[in-house]
Order: structure tokens, then C-alpha cells, then sequence
């Protein structure tokens, strides 16, 4: 038996399924750091090779976008092998991809750069992304929610740990002869690949009977949550699954478009410095981290259709709300109505593989949750640059700048109202699509 | 045994949380201390 393989991993009895949370939150945290690769932007560009900022932003692009691809490829495969073989993948990918940039940075070839941290650094971040899913939902039958939350949580702090700690890398290796980038890229490999080794390590999988004590699946099913299991290659074809990808889609759309621009758009509407809009951008990105645990907790009350339905209305509400808050010159209003909304953006990300379990069940859900993800590729595109056309061209017509944004908030309001109706229209996937015997995953 | 490996993965992760959390807090200090110049707005002309 193979330490990598599913059967090595199943846990002996009396095993705490409070560890796998850690497990999965290790992995993710450190693949959210691509979220913080911005950082090395600049540097890249002084290193030398006379690279423009254009160029270099395309690394980050093609690793959301591999993100998303791998993501989908893969989650058939993600659910054959389970989570330990996943997670010891996604950090040779990930971690072996930052080592190649580095070689990149000294060679100053930007191919090796697209190939090691977006290419194979990207297929690192859909591995990861999607491995500890449905290990967590079948560890926390009850509690879905909460414990994917917790993982996707995990990813979003990716990003308050992966931008510091560049920086404060690159400054140390500073030295006459060196930018300090590629010694950044070689410490960063080694330092997250302990800590994405670790969660494989501690990851197992629960036996195919197990539940909590004192839990009945049967005394626990609501309306839009079923006990039955429907195979990734059926789900994916429902038009539950594609509801469900125009609610990720939209949400993520709307929310990306403020985070991505949330610095200029702070200094432009209020007159800040750039230093403090990006003291904004950072707080965002905390706001962004605990919604995502927040929010799916509270689905796990609530319920995933009525905690969208509240994203949707209330966030609508909000994105309209941010135009008065430059007109009264609030910026302390303007900052809480945009952490709202990132939060309900963060939860978002975190409810939808819960939405996905209730709806499909546990049997393939992580690879479900896989295919999915390719509506954050798409809405990652989607936003900033609605943001980034609508407010450029509302400042070559005239108008102020502090004013530019003013129309990207009600459109993004419009997009919420898109995702409503697409998760009002989410009903239970009808039973011919149900798998007759759930197999063990 | 169990209790201690339970803590060692919750503080392995908590420390840097934690300290990306702290970094960003500090960082968006600024925000709430020190004047802001006003954005240029267009009023309506009476």
C-alpha cells in the first residue's frame, strides 16, 4: 500500500476529524498566496530584461486561468486518488513552479516565468484548491458549510501572509547585484512546501460508514438537500450545475471588480494616498478572509439558496449605496459598505461546494466543485475589466474621477440581480440523474 | 498524545494567519488616522 494512496489514508478509529480542517487550511494558505503575487510586479520589471508590467501581469493571469482549467481536468481524478496523493501533487506543481521562476528571474527568461509559476504553479492551484473538498464535507456531514468554509478561508489568507512575506524576502536578499526576486521565489518554495507536506501528512479520509455521534443523515434532510449522489459526468449537465455557475460566476464578477480596483478607487473617490489605498486593499482582503468563514457557517443554518439570496439582495443594496458615500464624503461609511460587500464576495467562494453537496451529494463533489471553478476564470476576466473600461471611459468623457465609478456600482448591482434569479431558479436535481448505488468515493 | 498533536496543527496554522492578519491590520491604519484631501466632485450648479 502506497503512503500516497486513498486506502493509506483512511483513519483509524477514534481519529479527531478536528485535524483535517488544519490539513486543508495549511495547503490552501499557501496557494493563496498567488492572490499576493502582485508585489513582485515592480521588481520584476527593475530586474533587468526590460520587462513592462503588461508582460509581467500576465503570470498571475495564466495561473487563475490554469487554476480554473486544472481544476475541471482534474477533480475526476482528485476524487480517485484523495486528498493526500492531491495535496503532495499540488505542492510539487506549486512549489516546483516557483522554483523554475526563479530560475526565470536569473536566466531573464519570461517564458520560464509563464511556464513555472502560471503554467505548472497553475495546475498547483486547481490541485490544491479542490483537494481537501470533499474530505471535509464527508468528515463534517453536519456541518458542510463551515468546514469547506474554513479550507477556503484558508486561501484567502493565502493572500494576507504570501504579500508581506514577499516583501520582507525581497528585502532581506536585497544586495547589490540582486533584486532579491528570484532568492524570494527559491525561500517561498521552501518555506510552503513544509507547510503544504505537513497537511498532506495530517489529512486522512473518514471509512465509508462513519458519521458523527448522534448524527442521522435521514433525520437531517431539508428541501434542497439530498441524500443521493449524482455522478460528475451527469451533474455537470443539469441545469442545477449551471444555475449554480452563473451564481459563482456573477458573484465573483462583482466582487473581484471592486478588490482588484480597490486602491485607485479608494484614492480617486476620496482623495487618499496611495500608501492608504492600499492600507484599504489590504483590509478588504480581511474582510475577504472572514466572510468566507462567516457566511458558510451561517448556510449551514439558513441554508445555501436563502444565504445566496441575502449575497444578491443586500449586496446589490450596498454596490448602489457606495456612489452616496462618495457624495457625502463618508469614508468611514464607504469602508464599511465595501467590507460588506467583500464579505458576502468571500462567501460566495466558500458556500458554493456545501450548495454543491446538497444539491449532488458527497459521492464526486469535489470534482463537481472542479468544474465549476470555471466560472471564476471567466468572472476573473469579467470584472476588473468592466471596472477597468466603464470608469477609464467615463474619465476621457469628463466626468470626475471621483465620480468614474459611480455607474460600475449600479452595473455590478446588475450583475447581483442576474445571479438572484439564477439561484431562485435552483430547484432539487430530479432523481433519474441520481447514481442507483452511492460507490465509495 | 491526540490532544497535543490537535494543538501543534491548529497553532501551525494560526501563527502565520495570524501574523498576515496583523501585517494587515497595521497597514490599514493609515486609513482611519489623518485628514483625506477631498475627492473633486461636480455639484450641480444652482
Amino acid at each position: 500500500m502506497n503512503f500516497l494512496s486513498r486506502e493509506a489514508t483512511v483513519a483509524p478509529p477514534g481519529f479527531n476529524r478536528w485535524l483535517v480542517p488544519p490539513a486543508a487550511i495549511s495547503v490552501h494558505m499557501c496557494i493563496g498566496e498567488v492572490y499576493g503575487f502582485s508585489v513582485f510586479n515592480v521588481p520584476l520589471t527593475q530586474a533587468g530584461a526590460g520587462w513592462t508590467i503588461p508582460q509581467v501581469g500576465w503570470v498571475y493571469s495564466i495561473a487563475l486561468f490554469m487554476l480554473g482549467m486544472s481544476a475541471a481536468a482534474f477533480g475526476k481524478w482528485v476524487e480517485r486518488s484523495g486528498p493526500r496523493k492531491t495535496m503532495v501533487a499540488s505542492c510539487v506543481c506549486f512549489c516546483g513552479g516557483l522554483l523554475i521562476s526563479a530560475l526565470g528571474v536569473k536566466l531573464q527568461m519570461l517564458w520560464l516565468l509563464y511556464l513555472g509559476y502560471g503554467v505548472i504553479g497553475g495546475i498547483g492551484l486547481g490541485l490544491g484548491y479542490i483537494s481537501p473538498v470533499s474530505t471535509l464535507i464527508k468528515w463534517f456531514p453536519d456541518r458542510p458549510g463551515m468546514a469547506t468554509g474554513m479550507a477556503i478561508m484558508g486561501f484567502g489568507g493565502g493572500a494576507l501572509i504570501g504579500a508581506p512575506l514577499g516583501v520582507k524576502l525581497m528585502d532581506h536578499f536585497h544586495s547589490a547585484t540582486s533584486l532579491g526576486v528570484a532568492e524570494a521565489f527559491v525561500a517561498i518554495a521552501c518555506l510552503y512546501a513544509v507547510s503544504m507536506l505537513f497537511g498532506a501528512f495530517l489529512v486522512r479520509v473518514p471509512t465509508a460508514d462513519w458519521k458523527p455521534d448522534g448524527w442521522e443523515p435521514s433525520q437531517h434532510v431539508k428541501p434542497m438537500m439530498t441524500n443521493a449522489s449524482v455522478a460528475v459526468d451527469v451533474a455537470w449537465k443539469t441545469p442545477q450545475f449551471w444555475c449554480l455557475w452563473v451564481v459563482l460566476c456573477m458573484n465573483v464578477s462583482a466582487g473581484i471588480g471592486i478588490l482588484g480596483q480597490a486602491s485607485k478607487m479608494c484614492s480617486d473617490m476620496f482623495g487618499v494616498s496611495a500608501a492608504v489605498g492600499g492600507g484599504f486593499a489590504g483590509l478588504l482582503s480581511l474582510f475577504n478572509m472572514g466572510g468566507r468563514f462567516v457566511w458558510s457557517s451561517v448556510s449551514d443554518y439558513t441554508g445555501r439558496k436563502t444565504v445566496y439570496s441575502i449575497y444578491f439582495l443586500l449586496g446589490a443594496v450596498l454596490y448602489c449605496a457606495v456612489p452616496w458615500t462618495q457624495n457625502i464624503q463618508n469614508k468611514t461609511l464607504f469602508v464599511a459598505v465595501t467590507a460588506v460587500i467583500i464579505t458576502m464576495y468571500g462567501g460566495g467562494f466558500a458556500t458554493i461546494p456545501a450548495y454543491l453537496r446538497d444539491l449532488f451529494g458527497a459521492y464526486q463533489v469535489g470534482a463537481i466543485h472542479g468544474r465549476l471553478i470555471t466560472a471564476w476564470s471567466v468572472a476573473a476576466l469579467l470584472g476588473p475589466s468592466l471596472v477597468n473600461y466603464i470608469s477609464t471611459a467615463r474619465i476621457e468623457a469628463g466626468v470626475p474621477k471621483a465620480e468614474a465609478y459611480n455607474s460600475t456600482m449600479f452595473l455590478m448591482a446588475g450583475l447581483l440581480m442576474i445571479g438572484l434569479v439564477a439561484n431562485l431558479l435552483v430547484r432539487p436535481v430530479d432523481p433519474k440523474h441520481h447514481v442507483a448505488e452511492t460507490p465509495r468515493a | 498524545m491526540k490532544t497535543i498533536t490537535l494543538a501543534i496543527a491548529w497553532i501551525w496554522i494560526a501563527v502565520p494567519l495570524g501574523w498576515g492578519v496583523y501585517q494587515s491590520v497595521q497597514k490599514s491604519m493609515p486609513l482611519f488616522h489623518g485628514p483625506s484631501q477631498p475627492a473633486a466632485v461636480s455639484r450641480p450648479t444652482p
